[in-house]
């Protein structure tokens, strides 16, 4: 699977994804797990008998609720056979159920399992939808009916690597009208988004007064001010290094990996993210690891200026701490938006339920909630939501981020040229 | 009749155990560490199931990750591209720069050490042993931990500046620089370097310094000539180790240095991560190639320069009070305790910083909410939730079977390449291994060689949970055993083995009784290392914990990180203090010395 990645890249992306429809018919899972046979409990060892390429889930268009359903019959072991409760199982990341502040995780769970009568397991693999993927491309079952916490980027990463899909069609979620515009980042409609958040500048107002523009960070008095984060490593990072693009254009760059290019708003076709890179550098901007090392170095007052999101002072409010201390600047009136959305995997034992859940994650009530507990924006229009949050989440005039398409070819090109720029050693 | 039968049954299977052991090390290697990083590495010469250099060929010709050398991989001349390194634009390139920093990084952490090392295996003072013990602490904290610590001690508001204004002097910038790399570098290996060099200094027999000195050699001569050539092995053991571990640096460069520093296992991971695994593993492949180079130049030179010693009666420790006003009395002494200034500098100020953070509020005073905080994890966390008290019992219970398992491993392997036969390194190179290949690239394989397992006819076997991580931390941590005691065994006189064997003794048996009791030093420092690799390690923890609740310390501090560090930084100091006590417990259950 990952051998593609190469060989396609010099493909039209348009044709990739054709080809990978059409691939998908002929294929088939190199192996698929047709029912427990035994499980040798010992020491963590477990040998399971593997199918003999029977229709164990090789293709994910019919939601694969039979395939599924087959799968919970035969291992009557550890499955839920019949009437008992069912299991749903919901993949997400970490910090959405386990944070030291507030995460939304056990709310969801209770509410669900007090109105649906289902048992809601949470799992969280540390390498988040990259597990998944693995797991598929070595043909190896998935085992989750939902991912909670899908970006753009990572289904166009799906996209890129598998051959069979990963996720299935949305089918029918009651509340997906409601969900706002500019919000919808899956063009093949299987990401039903849940919440958004933006990436902005947070800067310590007793200290300074950070720009109102992207060249306003290039001035002289705020020389080695702002603290940013690994694109390559880091969401926050990434986001800002995309927001830079969708600014200045990216010079032609994307067009080598098939990629269409941008643009930008900034008038000059001859000046692109590249440039304003080599300027921010050149004014001594700080590129750390991970968002939690560059707001540690920003807590510690290393610079006045942090990349980070625009719900910052609902944290600081929360802990008591000066908002004074924890302004929030968005350059040009922009943020970059980072709509998050959930999916039901391909061979999902459950996606009837898991789409009950994705409906339930819609209500008024729930976005609203999600959106305290994961400090972040609901992504319906209809969410119920205390106006003292509004005053201290903020939104900016104009959210902009790039779109599948957009991102897809592209995104690692970008990133590539800005680190060979960057730490040209 | 009965009784010598007994023996001779006795004898076989003593004779067989080194063997048996041996083949039980092979298996563990190749089940959890060889096939799972094979999974991945063989990506870089397998593209589209075609075998192919291409890969390797674009990357060593990449000006990016090889600078001026990769115009010699493209087949430029030698003598341009020498002129183009001495010349001043010339460029290292990701990988040049990256074996730059970890030079720099060993020759702090040798400096470092050395001192450290002297002070512990030489002078007599109240809580030597307790400190010998804690000298690795360092090496277990989270990177995550190290930078709060470094931010709060060496930023621009931090300890060092505040106490420099106090006196009056002007404010050093060291954060966000190579400086600050190559000092948390040291923060990490330089209690490396100081544990294996004391165990070597303790295990130099007393008698041959006697004899020197009874031969009419002064102090000096008697230390170059008999001490240095034991202790030197320990050394370059220590200065080894750590630029194989400097090399493959990776969190704590980005986040006290930042972007213009990064170093390969830093695109090791973005390539992972963007699931580009035919880059991802071609520049693992040279990391691992360098690193195993540096390795096995070092075991190289240590076959050729070792020094018979015939036993371990330690040198008598002085006393940290001159015993009289001689220059030859107080320079050392003082030395050391302006050393003592520096350490307490670079590696006290850090902890006492991180310690500092865990009681401090997010309005900057003192509390003990983050240590609440933790025990209400504790009563009320969620089942799916991480807790502390499973994630200290699993840290304990894991990294005592690992080191368990490690020793022997450790000794067998050290046993087998301490023997002089053909093909020799190649045993060395395979037996070194898992310290050398990139820390991510060894998760994804357990991730695709354990977690999801290997079909064969038609079953599915798979291993996830604690004891695959116990099995991985052995695998990690018993290369440490190997180097803490090979160096002693190979400078054992052979004549003490070869008469325990005249006099009927099984190979086993005289590894046990005449061997191990001679080199005990270094089986205590490995079993130390061995548990705080456990302790501290994650990647493979996290892997092979999915879906069970088989977390451990570093897992929880990497959940508790949030906005602010409180709770995590509560939990490092759990982490802190529970290893502490580990250390403690392991040197006294090893014992001073065993020797004769």
């Amino acid at each position: 699977m990952t051998a593609d990645t190469d060989a396609t890249r010099e493909t039209d992306p348009s044709a990739r994804r054709a080809d990978r429809r059409a691939e998908r018919s002929t294929r088939r899972r190199f192996l698929s797990l047709g029912g427990t046979a035994g499980v040798l409990a010992l020491a963590g060892c477990s040998a399971e008998r593997t199918g003999d390429g029977g229709d164990g889930g090789d293709d994910g268009s019919d939601g694969s609720a039979d395939s599924g359903g087959s799968d919970g019959e035969s291992d009557s072991a550890d499955d839920d056979g019949g009437d008992e409760t069912p299991t749903l199982t919901v993949a997400t990341y970490s910090s959405f159920i386990d944070a030291p502040s507030v995460s939304p995780g056990e709310w969801l769970k209770d509410t669900f399992e007090s109105r649906v009568d289902a048992e809601l397991e949470w799992v969280t693999p540390d390498n988040e939808l990259n597990y998944y993927i693995e797991r598929a491309a070595s043909g190896v079952s998935v085992d989750a009916d939902l991912y909670v916490g899908l970006t753009t980027e990572d289904l166009v990463r799906v996209d890129d690597q598998l051959d069979d899909d990963l996720f299935a069609e949305r089918g029918d979620v009651a509340g997906f009208d409601d969900v706002r515009d500019g919000l919808r980042f899956d063009p093949f409609d299987r990401a039903v988004p849940f919440d958004t958040g933006y990436v902005s500048l947070v800067y310590d107002g007793t200290v300074t007064e950070a720009p109102e523009t992207f060249e306003g960070l290039l001035a002289d008095e705020h020389g080695g001010a702002l603290i940013a984060q690994n694109p390559g490593g880091s969401s926050t990072g990434r986001s800002f290094l995309l927001h830079t693009i969708h600014r200045f254009g990216d010079g032609g760059v994307a067009s080598d990996g098939g990629g269409e290019t941008v643009a930008g708003t900034d008038d000059d076709p001859d000046y692109d993210y590249l440039d304003y890179w080599a300027d921010l550098q050149a004014n001594d901007v700080r590129v750390l690891g991970s968002w939690e090392d560059a707001y540690t170095a920003w807590s510690n007052g290393e610079a006045p200026i942090v990349v980070s999101y625009s719900t910052d002072q609902v944290f600081a409010a929360d802990a008591g701490e000066d908002l004074q201390q924890h302004q929030i600047r968005f350059l040009n009136d922009q943020a970059y938006a980072t709509p998050e959305g959930m999916a039901v995997f391909a061979d999902a034992d459950e996606p009837e339920l898991a789409r009950e859940f994705m409906s339930f994650m819609l209500e008024p009530e729930v976005q609203g909630e999600i959106a305290q507990r994961n400090v972040a924006f609901p992504a319906t229009d209809t969410a119920t939501l205390p106006e003292e949050y509004a005053e201290l989440a903020k939104e900016p005039d104009e959210p902009v981020t790039f779109t599948y398409d957009e991102l897809q070819g592209s995104v690692s090109e970008w990133i590539e040229a800005w680190e060979r720029q960057y730490a040209g050693n | 009749m009965s009784d010598r039968r007994a023996r001779s049954l006795r004898d076989r299977i003593e004779g067989r155990l080194l063997t048996a052991l041996a083949l039980l090390t092979s298996v563990v290697l190749v089940v959890a560490f060889y096939y799972p990083v094979g999974t991945v590495l063989i990506e870089a010469v397998v593209v589209d199931g075609v075998a192919t250099l291409g890969v390797f060929v674009e990357l060593v010709r990449d000006p990016f990750y090889f600078g001026e050398l990769a115009r010699l991989f493209a087949g430029e001349s030698p003598l341009a591209v020498a002129r183009a390194l001495l010349g001043p634009e010339r460029r290292l390139g990701i990988v040049g720069f990256t074996a730059y920093q970890a030079a720099l990084s060993t020759l702090a952490s040798v400096a470092l050490g050395l001192p450290a090392a002297y002070l512990l295996a030489r002078f007599e003072f109240p809580g030597r042993r307790t400190l010998r013990s804690l000298t690795i602490v360092p090496f277990v904290l989270p990177s995550i931990m190290v930078a709060v610590g470094f931010v709060a001690t060496f930023g621009t508001n931090g300890t060092l500046n505040s106490l420099l204004s106090a006196l009056g002097l002007p404010p050093v910038d060291l954060l966000f620089s190579l400086q600050a790399i190559v000092i948390a570098h040291a923060f990490y290996n330089a209690p490396l370097v100081a544990r294996v060099t004391t165990a070597a200094w303790e295990s130099v027999d007393a008698r041959a310094v006697e004899t020197a000195r009874s031969l009419g050699a002064g102090p000096v001569r008697a230390f170059v000539d008999v001490v240095a050539p034991q202790v030197y092995p320990a050394v370059l053991t220590g200065a080894a180790l750590t630029f194989v571990f400097t090399f493959g640096t990776f969190p704590i460069v980005l986040a006290l240095g930042g972007f213009e520093l990064a170093t390969v296992e830093v695109f090791v991971y973005r390539l992972v991560r963007d699931l580009n695994y035919a880059e991802a593993a071609a520049l693992a492949i040279v990391e691992l190639v360098i690193s195993l180079g540096v390795l096995l130049a070092y075991l190289r030179y240590e076959a050729n320069h070792t020094v018979s010693a015939r036993g371990a009666r330690p040198l008598p420790r002085k006393s940290l009070l001159p015993s009289a006003a001689t220059a030859r009395e107080l320079l050392p002494r003082a030395g050391l305790a302006a050393y003592v200034v520096v350490a307490a500098t670079l590696f006290l100020a850090p902890i006492a910083s991180m310690i500092l953070a865990s009681v401090t509020g997010g309005d900057g005073a003192l509390t003990l909410e983050h240590y609440r905080f933790l025990l209400d994890r504790q009563r009320t966390g969620a089942a799916f939730q991480v807790r502390p008290w499973p994630a200290i019992r699993n840290s304990l219970a894991f990294a005592s079977a690992a080191t368990l398992i490690a020793l022997p491993m450790g000794v067998v392997v050290a046993v087998l390449t301490t023997r002089r036969y053909r093909g020799r390194t190649l045993v060395d190179a395979a037996a070194m291994a898992p310290l050398a290949v990139s820390g991510i690239i060894v998760g994804l394989g357990l991730l695709r060689g354990l977690v999801f397992g290997v079909e064969i006819a038609g079953w599915r076997i798979a291993a996830s949970g604690a004891v695959a991580i116990v099995v991985a931390h052995a695998v990690a941590g018993y290369p440490f055993v190997v180097r803490t005691v090979a160096p002693g065994l190979e400078g054992l006189d052979r004549s003490l083995i070869e008469s325990a064997r005249a006099l009927g003794a099984s190979r086993a048996r005289v590894i046990r009784d005449v061997e191990l009791p001679l080199v005990w030093p270094g089986v205590v420092a490995g079993a130390a290392f061995a548990f705080a690799i456990s302790v501290g390690e994650f990647t493979a923890t996290v892997v092979l914990a999915t879906g069970t609740d088989a977390y451990t310390m570093p897992v929880a501090i990497e959940r508790f990180i949030g906005r602010r560090l409180g709770p995590a930084t509560a939990m490092g100091v759990v982490l802190l203090v529970v290893t502490g006590l580990s250390f403690v417990v392991i040197d006294r259950l090893g014992g001073e010395s065993r020797g004769l």
